[in-house]
């Protein structure tokens, strides 16, 4: 097996220099449909099964970009090259806006609302006096290059072709980036994305703009091949037919979208012509097969058609090559002693239940201070109220000299504080090393548009070499190529320690850092947060085993009920009889 | 528009409403009970028309073949899924039985009733019969082994289910429109107003449904246990409710209600193999505007989609599609900045 | 498990190449149809599907290869049916479509590829890129006319339209404004549009039958054309109701029921030819056309656009022989050679009329062949 890198230059050659060859007209056609088809399956791969957003009216953004260049090639005599601008920015103003409105719903809405404003927009495009209604624009005039007609299908598959490859390979490339991490990390749910400074909202916007624009490009080369565009293709059950596409041929995979647009469009023909034959009646039957695939699919082979064939193709590990770059800049490091975090009286109630009773405690830099007290006594809670997870009902929570209350969590982050969870919020697809890198999202600044044209690599590299850096300090640092989903519980939440620390934090909350892990790996993790203390890192953590947090910290603050018991040094705490109590419960 | 014009449209849009307020009540229960978003209900809304109207002509209803390859393909399942558990014949066997018996017992009576022309009322029923069936069927072939995957996995199933039924449905029915006759010609003034009998019988059997789901889901035992199974999954099977048991209950209900709504909406307008799909997106804006949750919210969101569209087409009447599924943005966003966002993994 | 996905492979690779070289089977003459079976316009392109199946196998001594394609109404299949017969299919002869829309986008295809087009709708492109289009029915100006002509019979001046929101609807209101101002006829006072999936037309009713005019054309297909028109009969419309060719079949009165007595139908002749006067030139070949199709499809089936069917056949059995003797079949020679032939055809009597194609006119029909039927009893009566 040749090496990964070299199969794409040669698909691409082998794809363009099909034309050349004398092959049958019919197979060009064919390849010219699965070619636009894979433009707009990638906008729902990276949309659907990247970013986790599912979108059934991706065909209403090729409708958008055909109707916009056909209009006004036909009735305007505009050059198609600049329609192709205004169709593109036409489907991005619309999906600003639908993006705008629906992005912040939740999980199912999203779809719902897709399939509406898809059936919006095809019956606004189909009543249209100037759009021809239900008929559409006829004479939409062929393409010209550099002089050259590109009417036949051999010429304008060249385009196709070669857009849809770059098309691949900018998503490709944005997968890899620091803007693919973030969009990667949405599908996980919008947490710990926050919690690492990503604006969650912002990169779905991202991701659905992308997709509309790449359905919009489809919908340009589609009204210029067809040379007559009319609302059907723009409906709804063509848009359920493009995500059919992504999920057949493998939602999180970009050749999936290459895939899935191949094996539904020869399907589609040959069934076309197979199924009257079979049935004995002529009719649109395809679509029972194409039903019943997509549910067999679903249940049989959920990551589609692409992870067959990714066997023969395995990933390459990374190739390190950030040795002796400069690194990021850091934070300014707090004085010790200074007084780091200023709790005061926080409170929160959900409805009735008072989870957090005016709470306050104090950290000063260079401190390590435990939150220990029985299951239920609001110590997560406390913890996702200082880090701007949760909103505060009542209380103070100044950080470095900055009241915080009420700032979402990631512009907490960005100030200087980071997290770990409570229950591992990782990345699994990703290697440890990317994950790691995602911590460091706040001190690098590479966009879209560079990370699709490659232009980040420096950064990235530095970015790279901090998060070894990281690895190593708590002792990863063979496993960085690893994949995360791959790892045990403990070497998972000590990930998940480098990754907050790649933030370059003047504070680390850490949420229940050894849960599940063995007395080994405790011992080396107390060690590390030792070596961190020493390095001038102030940490706040909550846990449950005693043993770990008393020969660890420098103070201790106990809750119960919502309530802080009692507050003071470790040996201060184990000799309370109120805390006794609290956990052991007292003689009656 | 004078009071007259108004009273009229009004009328009718909220006779449409209570067809939509029907179908969004099976949506609602659907999700809440299994969360899946079933797109597909419209199709039952068109075989209940479209059955009855076969059997108006004397002729056996495709339904009837459409019901007997589902049952068998159900009863292969569990002898599949049976054996692959390696259970004792005689488990495997009843199964096998179960999933057929009242399929092909309901079918060989319309094969025998059909070329009698029975009476409307009676034809009606045998409609309710044959369709019922097709919620539970569908829920074993396409759902019940996904029963633990996310909202998303089993909208997209629905979508392949929606995408079968009709492309089978015009198989079974052949691509031709069809109309029922009404089931109570009488018309009676109301002021300015004409109601048909017709119209009364909507009205009558949608509060009748509506009653009787509310007395089902507060006051027996078996909708006890669906609440139960939707509010959480887990802890009702640890109390002995099965969920596949519920599930299928609750598909059945839906079958049933969509194929009373074809019976409805059968004499006022002509139905296609295709025409339930958007009957049923209709009910569905108006179970998003309740959020997928509350059943008073989706009688009042169904009349108000009914009213909009009686009126949207008066004033623009190529538009009225538009303005029906544009209105849904502004619901939507009032319903994630009310609902509180959760995680969902 | 590697050998199972490696055969997989295998085999999908297989398919992959045996589904791009696709099926062509030569045979003597390949005819491509493309019509639509489902959707809206179903109610056409039933009824054509149904009278090939009665076609002859072979004509002038060659074999028929025919392939029917449905195309759902929708012209972007229309466009793929029609590349499909072009590139791998090599066709000879295309039809298509019965719905206007398709048939139109079908057009430019046709003509790149110098293959003629007999269309079964009523098919208006833009002038000059007919060259390779010939119309089996008639146009509906020459509808409008007849219907005209006994709108103007009967005193009505003013004319409430409801139609179809698509090409078939917007070309009949263009068409018979056109012809209203040619002829004098009555004026269009008030326009409401639906589709055929809408579940109540309560509204648009309302609306028209508020403006009160003498009569109402409903221009809708099939079994879609009785909603409408019960309807405005609901809201208690007592003037007359037109209603066009495309709903000229038993779909009206087995859904309209009651509602639809009393109704003006316009038509062909193909539909009645027991009612035709005995020296009408299509009366015989109108008969056949009946009994034909009435033994394969039942008594009282009849319908306008089944009669295009027949009348295509009548047009290959004239154009092909010639066609022959200028090339075989398959090449360019015999492709060009049918459209010399159908432009020199001549006059030809057809059941729906007298078809009589020239250089510069690819329609045919004349102002004659259009007649206006009364729904009478729940069967069609001759208008005179």
């Amino acid at each position: 097996m040749l090496p990964r890198k070299f199969w794409l230059p040669l698909f691409a050659v082998a794809m363009l220099a099909v034309p050349l060859l004398p092959v049958p007209e019919f197979w060009i056609t064919q390849l010219n449909y699965i070619g636009l088809y894979s433009i707009v399956s990638l906008g729902l791969v990276l949309l659907t099964g990247v970013a986790g957003l599912t979108s059934f009216g991706q065909a209403a953004f090729v409708g958008v970009g055909a109707y916009t260049s056909a209009y006004l090639s036909v009735s305007l005599g505009v050059s198609p090259w600049i329609a192709l601008f205004v169709g593109l920015g036409l489907a991005v103003l619309v999906a600003l806006v639908l993006g705008a409105l629906t992005l912040r719903m939740s999980g199912h809405y999203l779809p719902l609302a897709t399939i509406c404003w898809g059936l919006a927009l095809y019956y606004t495009m189909s009543n249209m006096e100037f759009l021809g209604k239900y008929d559409g624009i006829l004479g939409v005039p062929a393409l010209t290059l550099f002089g050259n007609s590109l009417a036949s299908g051999r010429a304008i598959y060249g385009l196709i072709w070669v857009i849809a490859l770059a098309s691949a390979l900018g998503v490709t490339h944005l997968l890899d980036s620091r803007s693919g991490r973030a969009i990667r990390a949405l599908k996980s749910g919008s947490t710990m994305a926050e919690a690492m400074g990503i604006s969650t909202f912002r990169y779905k916007l991202t991701a659905f703009v992308l997709a509309a624009m790449l359905a919009s490009v489809s919908g340009w080369l589609f009204a210029h091949f067809q040379r007559t565009v009319n609302p059907s293709p723009f409906g709804l059950p063509k848009g359920i037919e493009f995500l059919f596409m992504a999920v057949l041929g493998g939602v999180g995979h970009v050749w999936g979208a290459f895939a899935g647009a191949a094996a539904v469009k020869l399907v589609e023909d040959e069934l076309q012509v197979l199924l009257p034959k079979l049935i004995g009646t002529s009719g649109n039957f395809e679509i029972i097969v194409f039903g019943l695939v997509l549910i067999l699919v679903l249940k049989y082979a959920p990551e589609g058609l692409w992870t067959f064939v990714q066997r023969w193709f395995p990933a390459p590990q990374r190739v390190k090559d950030w040795q002796g770059v400069a690194p990021l800049p850091t934070r300014d490091r707090p004085k010790p002693g200074e007084l780091l975090l200023d709790v005061k009286a926080v409170r929160k109630q959900f409805g009735g239940l008072l989870a957090v009773n005016d709470v306050s405690f104090a950290i000063h830099a260079g401190d390590i201070m435990g939150l220990i007290g029985p299951n239920g006594a609001g110590k997560s809670t406390t913890f996702n109220l200082v880090s701007g997870v949760l909103s505060l009902t009542a209380g103070e929570v100044v950080f470095r000299g900055r009241d915080v209350a009420g700032l979402p969590s990631r512009a907490i982050a960005r100030l200087g504080m980071s997290r770990t969870f409570q229950h591992v919020k990782m990345i699994p697809e990703m290697t440890v090393l990317e994950n790691v890198a995602l911590g460091g999202y706040l001190r690098t600044s590479a966009g879209v548009g560079k990370a699709m044209l490659r232009l980040d690599r420096d950064e990235e590299r530095r970015l790279f070499a901090e998060a070894e850096a990281q690895l190593a300090r708590i002792g990863m640092a063979g496993q960085m190529h690893e994949l995360a989903g791959n790892l045990a519980l403990g070497p998972q939440r000590l990930m998940e320690i480098a990754r907050a620390l790649c933030t370059d934090p003047s504070l680390l909350l850490l949420d229940e850092p050894a849960a599940g892990l063995r007395l080994k790996e405790k011992q080396a993790l107390a060690e590390v947060l030792r070596q961190l203390k020493a390095e001038g890192l102030s940490i706040l953590l909550v846990e449950h085993d005693m043993d770990f947090v008393m020969g660890l910290v420098d103070h201790i603050v106990v809750m119960e009920f919502g309530t802080k018991l009692i507050a003071g040094t470790p040996a201060e705490v184990q000799a309370s009889p109120v805390v006794r109590a609290a956990y052991l419960g007292t003689e009656h | 528009m004078d009071f007259t014009i108004a009273s009229i449209l009004a009328l009718d849009g909220v006779t449409n409403g209570a067809v939509y307020a029907l179908l969004a009540l099976a949506t609602v229960l659907l999700f809440a009970v299994t969360r899946v978003i079933f797109i597909p209900q419209g199709e039952f809304v068109a075989f209940g028309a479209l059955t009855l109207a076969t059997l108006q002509l004397g002729q056996v209803p495709g339904t009837v073949w459409f019901l007997l390859v589902l049952a068998g393909l159900a009863a292969l399942a569990e002898a599949g899924e049976g054996l692959k558990a390696k259970h004792p014949p005689a488990r495997v066997a009843k199964a096998v039985v179960s999933a057929l018996a009242y399929p092909v017992a309901i079918s060989l009576l319309v094969i025998w009733a059909a070329p009698q022309q029975w009476p409307l009322l009676a034809q009606a029923g045998l409609t309710l019969a044959l369709v019922t069936p097709f919620g539970g069927l569908i829920y074993r072939l396409a759902y019940q082994s996904l029963a633990d995957a996310s909202v998303l996995v089993l909208l997209i199933v629905s979508v392949g289910v929606h995408f079968a039924l009709t492309g089978l449905g015009l198989y079974f029915f052949g691509a031709e429109g069809y109309r029922n006759p009404s089931f109570w010609d009488e018309r009676f003034n109301l002021g300015p107003l004409t109601l048909s009998g017709q119209t009364l019988i909507v009205f009558a059997v949608s509060i009748a449904l509506i009653v009787m789901l509310w007395l089902f889901f507060e006051r027996t035992l078996w909708g006890k246990a669906l609440r139960a199974t939707a509010v959480n999954r887990l802890g009702a099977r640890l109390m002995g409710i099965s969920s596949t048991s519920a599930g299928r209950l609750s598909f059945t209900m839906a079958a049933f209600i969509g194929a009373l709504s074809g019976l409805l909406i059968g004499p006022t307008t002509t139905v296609f193999y295709d025409s339930g799909f958007l009957i049923g997106l209709k009910g569905f804006v108006a179970a998003v505007f309740a959020g997928l949750a509350s059943y008073p919210l989706a009688l009042v969101g169904a009349l108000g989609v009914g009213l909009l569209e009686s009126f949207g087409s008066f004033w623009a009447s190529s538009f009225k599609e538009v303005i029906v599924f544009s209105a849904i943005l502004p619901v939507l966003l009032w319903r994630s900045l009310r609902d509180p966002h959760t995680e969902e993994h | 498990m590697q050998a199972r996905t490696h055969g997989f492979l295998k085999l999908a690779l297989v398919a992959t190449l045996a589904a791009l070289a696709g099926t062509s089977a030569r045979a003597d003459i390949t005819i491509g149809i493309s019509l639509p079976l489902t959707g809206p316009a179903s109610g056409l392109g039933i009824p054509v599907a149904n009278y090939i199946k009665l076609w002859p196998t072979s004509i002038a001594g060659e074999k028929l290869n025919v392939i029917v394609l449905d195309d759902a109404t929708d012209p972007t299949k229309g466009v793929n049916n029609a590349r499909r017969f072009v590139t791998e299919d090599k066709a000879d002869i295309v039809m298509g479509s019965a719905a206007t829309p398709v048939a139109i986008a079908m057009a430019p295809v046709m003509a790149e590829a110098k293959t003629v087009q007999f269309s079964f709708s009523p098919a208006v492109v833009s002038a000059g890129t007919d060259g390779w289009m010939f119309r089996l029915p008639q146009g509906n100006a020459v509808m409008a006319y007849a219907m005209i002509e006994h709108m103007k019979k009967q005193g009505v001046k003013t004319v409430g339209f409801l139609g179809y929101t698509d090409a078939y609807g917007e070309s009949w209101l263009k068409d018979f404004q056109d012809q209203a101002s040619l002829l004098n006829g009555p004026k269009v006072i008030a326009t409401e549009r639906f589709a055929r999936a809408d579940t109540s037309v309560t509204a648009q009713a309302l609306k028209l039958v508020s403006a009160n005019p003498d009569a109402m054309l409903i221009v809708a297909s099939g079994s879609g054309a009785a909603m409408p028109h019960k309807a405005v009969i609901e809201r208690g419309y007592k003037g007359k109701i037109y209603q066009t060719h495309a709903a000229a079949t038993r779909d009206l009165m087995r859904i309209g029921g009651k509602d639809v007595e009393g109704a003006f139908v316009v038509s062909g002749p193909a539909v009645i030819p027991e009612q035709l006067a005995a020296d009408h030139p299509s009366k015989a070949v109108a008969q056949d056309f009946v009994n034909k199709y009435e033994k394969a499809y039942g008594a009282g089936n009849r319908n306008q656009f089944a009669g295009h069917g027949y009348d295509a056949v009548i047009v290959l059995e004239k154009v092909i022989p010639v066609a022959l003797k200028a090339g075989k079949p398959g090449t360019p020679e015999f492709r060009a050679a049918i459209r010399t032939a159908a432009e020199n055809m001549g006059r030809t009597v057809v059941s729906h009329g007298v078809l009589n194609y020239t250089k510069t006119n690819h329609w045919g029909f004349t102002t004659e062949t259009g007649l206006v039927l009364k729904v009478v009893n729940g069967d069609w009566k001759i208008e005179q």
